[in-house]
């Protein structure tokens, strides 16, 4: 009896055993098959059912919208399903790196320019060129200005979905009101420090760089004629810590005499439009890309706001149309020509597009933009408005940052956060950073 | 007979499978493939190259993050360990003197430990630390009207999250409950009767009794505070900030490792890690025959 009973739980056993290895040997052609590259020719026309992953950044407004054009898209597509996942931006970049380590990547995720290169770099994204030669991505409305903002080492891995330029974000009604002088297009940072100094006697703010000194430092930078990172990426670019020492030394004059939010609440903020300072009605303004502006003047119904450049001197050298974002196409994808023909329609179908309406960036396909036009509220013209100004007003933009520049922005943001707490000069911190981020560039390039 | 001996031993294999093969494919594998990583370059999506010991090299001498990390792991090991469990010892006297609906307070005291680890009681904290939260709701209530914000702050945001941890005290508690119900009633009414008042019975029977437990306590806490994760993530949004007040070592490691994709550095990272607890650990142990009491000593 002690012998069948032993004899019944060794197969029970070896059975659910065998059931695991049986769970593996099934999984392993699977990831063999994500392993290989299969080329795109040979990926089947059926229209059998097709599950996409999707993920992008962005706020509600954005989750909003795009969940529509998802629906939209599965409508006139049965066989296809999507499954989207969004995030803030700095979670998103979190979320998508371990499953890019972990071969899960989405089969669309949206791209942002200071990534590029990282996931580029390590063939995490697949080349759209045989795409957009078949036709299953249809970029002819795109300009090659626009397409090539997505090439890496002559691939094109990520489509650009829009422009967007570096702006200001004034709230005009509440800047007169408190008497707060109005500055021009033509404005400097001299100005900025007296609109600062303005806004602080009736105790309001100014909208600082937050965290975002990869973005503004870099474009301070270019305003002076100079670059973050050299034209072979392997250096910093700029030759003189001066150039630092400024920017940071004007900064710190900012938060010192309260023109701009502090820190302790800056750490607080998970950049979405809801917690800006404009909505909340603490500050006169705002600094950001122009898609950012949508969402901020939405939430502001009672007063208007408007989009002015950024300070200058320099402000032509120091503008560029930057691609908003991308949509790349993983490497691990099974299904590279489904994910090209949804992007297609992302950036090519009108009645999808009114309802992004360029919260992506001003359109890229010449098309969508002229259908848009009419059809744009008060604050989409705004935008593109002023990315039309800034096509004619500003300069070519820098090439993708080079790996490693995700590191360097965290060693700025950390020595920003020092020098405002005052635990390092600002010369010492110029130096720190010339000498680590170098370093950094050089163990990437290994 | 020497076959049923076999059929015997193959039972034993077949029924010790499950775990032996778990630990070579989930723990053995891991581990030592982690070792072999932290002498390369492995940016997870290429093939790991060989460095050597430069990974090392790189901790020891280059890192000028690491002497932070470090410095913000044992403050915040070294205090809330210790506030941790008095706090249990603590709430765990109450409980033992208590006569009525035990089970129910039990239970209550452990539910914090329960949720604790969790992101959402993460994402709580940071209301309550916040510029406009709990925290400084309830100061304006006594006429101290501050707006900073708790986890903003350098200098208080780590004591945040050794709040958070003294918060979780239940399961310790649980544990230093069960010892204290083993100690005899005998030696508390026999001292009564010598004339020792409550503190002498707390550190003369109590304490002495309870010992053991205590070492099992701060071993498996201490362990545990080395390895937090969950809430400074949480909190500082990823980034062990203000100025790194936060950036706890397995925050630094999952930054070198899921962040700037330096997995063979951040293996590195997880040995020395494991070298610092095993060390403590020991010490730990060391230490105990000082100050450890067991009852049958076996001579």
């Amino acid at each position: 009896m002690k012998k069948v009973l032993t004899a019944v739980l060794m197969f029970s056993l070896i059975g659910s055993l065998i059931g695991c290895s049986g769970g593996g040997a099934a999984e392993t052609p699977a990831s063999n098959e994500t392993g290989t590259e299969t080329p795109p020719a040979a990926a089947s026309d059926s229209k059998d059912p097709v599950k996409l992953r999707i993920a992008w950044w962005g706020g509600q407004s954005r989750h909003d919208y795009t969940l529509k054009v998802i629906e939209m898209y599965e409508a006139q597509n049965p066989h296809v399903t999507i499954e989207p996942e969004y995030a803030p931006f700095d979670d998103y970049w979190k979320k998508l790196a371990p499953q890019a380590v972990a071969g899960g990547l989405p089969d669309i995720i949206q791209m942002d320019i200071s990534y590029l290169n990282q996931y580029a770099g390590r063939n995490q994204l697949a080349d759209l060129k045989p795409f957009t030669e078949s036709g299953e991505l249809d970029v002819a409305d795109v300009s090659e200005n626009a397409l090539s903002g997505g090439e890496v080492n002559g691939k094109l891995v990520a489509l650009n979905l829009g422009v967007n330029a570096l702006q200001t974000t004034f709230d005009v009604e509440t800047m007169k009101k408190n008497g707060i002088d109005i500055p021009s297009k033509e404005w400097t940072w001299d100005d900025m420090d007296k609109m600062g100094a303005q806004a602080k006697e009736k105790g309001l703010q100014i909208g600082g760089f937050a965290y975002r000194h990869d973005v503004f430092f870099p474009y301070y930078l270019r305003t002076i004629g100079q670059k973050m990172y050299s034209a072979d990426g392997k250096t910093i670019g700029y030759g003189d810590d001066q150039a630092f020492i400024d920017y940071f030394t004007r900064y710190q004059k900012w938060y010192d005499n309260g023109y701009i939010l502090s820190l302790d609440k800056e750490a607080q903020k998970k950049g979405v439009a809801e917690e800006d300072e404009i909505v909340l009605g603490n500050s006169i303004s705002g600094t950001g890309w122009s898609n950012q502006f949508l969402a901020v003047a939405n939430l502001v119904t009672d007063r208007p706001l408007e989009l002015n450049p950024m300070p200058g001197p320099g402000t032509k050298d120091g503008l560029f149309l930057k691609p908003s974002m991308y949509f790349s196409v993983t490497e691990t994808s099974k299904h590279k020509e489904e994910a090209a023909k949804f992007i297609s329609f992302f950036i090519n179908d009108i009645e999808a597009n009114k309802l992004i309406k360029g919260e992506r960036g001003v359109p890229v396909s010449a098309k969508v933009k002229e259908a848009l036009k009419p059809l744009l509220s008060e604050n989409e013209a705004k935008i593109f408005d002023y990315v039309t100004w800034a096509e004619a007003n500003s300069t070519q933009g820098d090439p993708p940052n080079p790996i490693g520049a995700v590191e360097i922005e965290k060693l700025l943001r950390d020595l920003s956060e020092r020098i405002l707490f005052k635990k390092i000069s600002i010369e010492d911190a110029a130096a720190e950073f010339r000498k680590e981020a170098n370093a950094i560039l050089a163990r990437s390039q290994q | 007979m020497k076959r049923l001996r076999e059929n015997e031993h193959i039972t034993g294999y077949v029924f010790s499978a499950p775990f032996v093969l778990g630990f070579l494919i989930f723990t053995l594998y891991p581990i030592l493939s982690s070792l072999y990583y932290s002498f390369t370059n492995y940016n997870l999506m290429e093939a790991p190259r060989w460095l050597g010991l430069a990974n090392y090299e790189r901790l020891f001498l280059e890192d000028d993050k690491i002497g932070k990390s470090f410095q913000v792991t044992f403050t915040y090991v070294f205090a809330s360990v210790p506030l941790r469990l008095i706090f249990a010892l603590f709430v765990a006297m109450i409980l033992n003197t208590a006569t009525k609906a035990v089970g129910l307070y039990r239970s209550a005291f452990y539910l914090p430990s329960l949720i604790g680890g969790s992101v959402a009681v993460a994402i709580m904290w940071q209301q309550i630390f916040g510029d406009k939260g709990l925290v400084n709701s309830a100061l304006s209530l006594f006429g101290i009207h501050s707006t900073t914000s708790w986890i903003g702050n350098p200098s208080t945001a780590l004591w945040t999250l050794i709040a958070l941890s003294i918060w979780q005290f239940g399961s310790s508690m649980i544990i230093f409950l069960a010892g204290l119900k083993n100690i005899p009633r005998d030696y508390y009414e026999a001292a009564s009767v010598d004339g020792a008042n409550a503190v002498h019975r707390f550190f003369k029977i109590t304490l002495p009794m309870l010992s053991p437990i205590i070492l099992f306590n701060l071993t498996l806490q201490t362990i545990s505070a080395f390895l937090t994760f969950t809430p400074a993530y949480i909190i500082s949004r990823g980034e062990g900030g203000p100025l790194d007040q936060t950036l706890l070592y397995s925050l630094y490691l999952y930054r070198k490792a899921f962040s700037h994709f330096e997995m063979g550095y951040a293996s590195a990272l997880a040995w020395i890690m494991l070298l610092i607890v095993g060390v403590l650990t020991l010490l730990i142990f060391r230490s105990s025959t000082r100050w450890v009491h067991y009852e049958s000593k076996g001579d």
